[in-house]
């Protein structure tokens, strides 16, 4: 199979033999795919190595059948985003919620511009961890793990703001108490999550715990390796 | 390989532990060492089980070395106040070679990266702290490589710095030397530009 002029953007690089890397890619059309780019290191490379650096708007196109396949082409497509200090390590960190989560060669359009629109958000700067808790909202939602957000799970009574619930990861929110596990929110943090409008702080605190479990029992007992790798690093998020 | 005996099928197989070394060179090193220079291959079997067994790292940077504390460290008239932080041995050689930086290193052994599980543990975040709030620092040089990764372990090295009261400075980036602006990469050229020095 040949693909041309896929946008597309890299988020993980590794360095492979004496002059290749390993790039794993999130496309628009044919989702995350692992490409080799042969001959990409040194001083004799083919292509310029910060082009195929991670979170840039690319074009690449590429070759051949399975789990890796070649790169052939790759150049710019739009400006770089200036992303720096903590908005650059949460990018990091979806980026690995992105090659985690998301299997290979299964397409996801919208999440693609999902991605594509959070990383000019992260750039802007402030509200991180916010804009965070809404891609992640977003990304089970692509995967088929929509959040139920707005009634609950065992009454079907709509959210109410000022109570408090015990959010579980296979139903949803039920009133607090009256299961075991589950992450303790209020109401106002799920409706804020529901519509997009910022919650307080403490509801914002109340979702973090929230979207790690949840993402927790997607990815397995070992955790994300953000958590404990960004841990330190990224305060805010 | 099926006729071979095997001793040599076993060292053919060890040889390919080289990185870019896949058994064709490997059988070609193999039969070289036994055919043509035996004497040069037990020389490298000496040296290498040294090595293997007596380089350790640098208590103080991290470095490979055979001593408690390698040379630069050891080195008593080298500039105790101010310490590079670079990724890797090959980068902090690339420095000593192309510069006449006479302060100290620390080698991080990587780079923050979350997807290789490095972490602040990994690249010896305890042992740096406490090399910042020995006191004896008083600039940090954050020589990362200019890659994603590179960058974010730059803006942490920059935190540490902070947290312990030391200037932190960072690399520049900028255009080649013998470089032309027409063939230099838009990201560099972007920030060669917005990055811009005063003329002297």
């Amino acid at each position: 199979m040949r693909v041309e002029s896929q946008p597309a953007y890299v988020l993980h690089v590794r360095a492979w033999r004496e002059t290749s890397l390993l790039l794993e890619a999130f496309t628009r059309d044919f989702g995350r795919v692992g490409l080799v780019a042969r001959g990409v290191r040194g001083a004799r490379a083919r292509l310029p190595r910060s082009l195929l650096e991670p979170m840039q708007a690319l074009r690449l196109g590429w070759s051949g059948r399975g789990e890796l396949q070649t790169l052939t082409t790759a150049e710019p497509d739009g400006p770089v985003h200036a992303l720096r200090g903590d908005a650059l390590l949460s990018a990091l960190y979806v980026n690995e919620l992105l090659v985690r989560l998301v299997a290979r060669n299964d397409p996801h359009p919208g999440l693609f511009d999902r991605y594509a629109a959070l990383l000019g958000e992260l750039a802007e700067g402030p509200l991180l961890a916010w804009r965070l808790r809404c891609f992640e909202r977003d990304l089970l939602a692509a995967l088929g793990y929509a959040m139920q957000l707005g009634t609950a799970a065992d009454t079907g009574a709509a959210i109410d703001p000022d109570a408090t619930y015990d959010y579980l990861p296979e139903q949803g929110a039920v009133a607090a108490g009256s299961h075991p596990g589950g992450v303790r929110v209020r109401g106002s943090a799920l409706l804020a999550l529901d519509s997009g409008a910022l919650p307080i702080a403490e509801d914002l605190a109340a979702l973090r715990r929230l979207m790690r479990m949840l993402i927790g029992t997607h990815v397995g007992e070992r955790g994300l390796q953000s958590w404990r790798v960004l841990a330190g690093p990224l305060r805010s998020g | 390989m099926t006729g071979n005996p095997d001793l040599l099928a076993e060292l053919v197989e060890a040889l390919r532990c080289l990185p870019g070394v896949g058994a064709k060179s490997a059988q070609r090193m193999a039969f070289h060492l036994l055919e043509r220079d035996r004497e040069g291959g037990a020389r490298l079997s000496r040296v290498l089980g040294d090595a293997m067994q007596r380089i350790g790292h640098c208590k103080a940077c991290r470095n490979f070395s055979e001593r408690d504390e390698c040379a630069i460290c050891a080195n008593a008239s080298r500039d105790a106040s101010l310490l590079c932080v670079v990724e890797t041995p090959a980068d902090l050689l690339a420095i000593e070679q192309a510069t006449g930086y006479r302060g100290r290193y620390f080698v991080l052994m990587g780079r923050l990266s979350p997807l290789d599980g490095m972490g602040p543990q990994e690249l010896g975040a305890g042992l740096l702290q406490q090399r910042l709030a020995s006191g004896e620092i008083a600039e940090m040089v954050i020589a990362t490589n200019p890659t994603v990764e590179g960058e974010a372990t730059a803006h942490w090295l920059g935190q540490l710095a902070r947290a312990a009261g030391v200037r932190a400075t960072r690399l520049a980036h900028g255009v080649p030397l013998g470089g032309e602006l027409e063939y230099v990469d838009r990201g560099t050229l972007a920030h060669a530009f917005g990055t811009r020095l005063t003329m002297e």
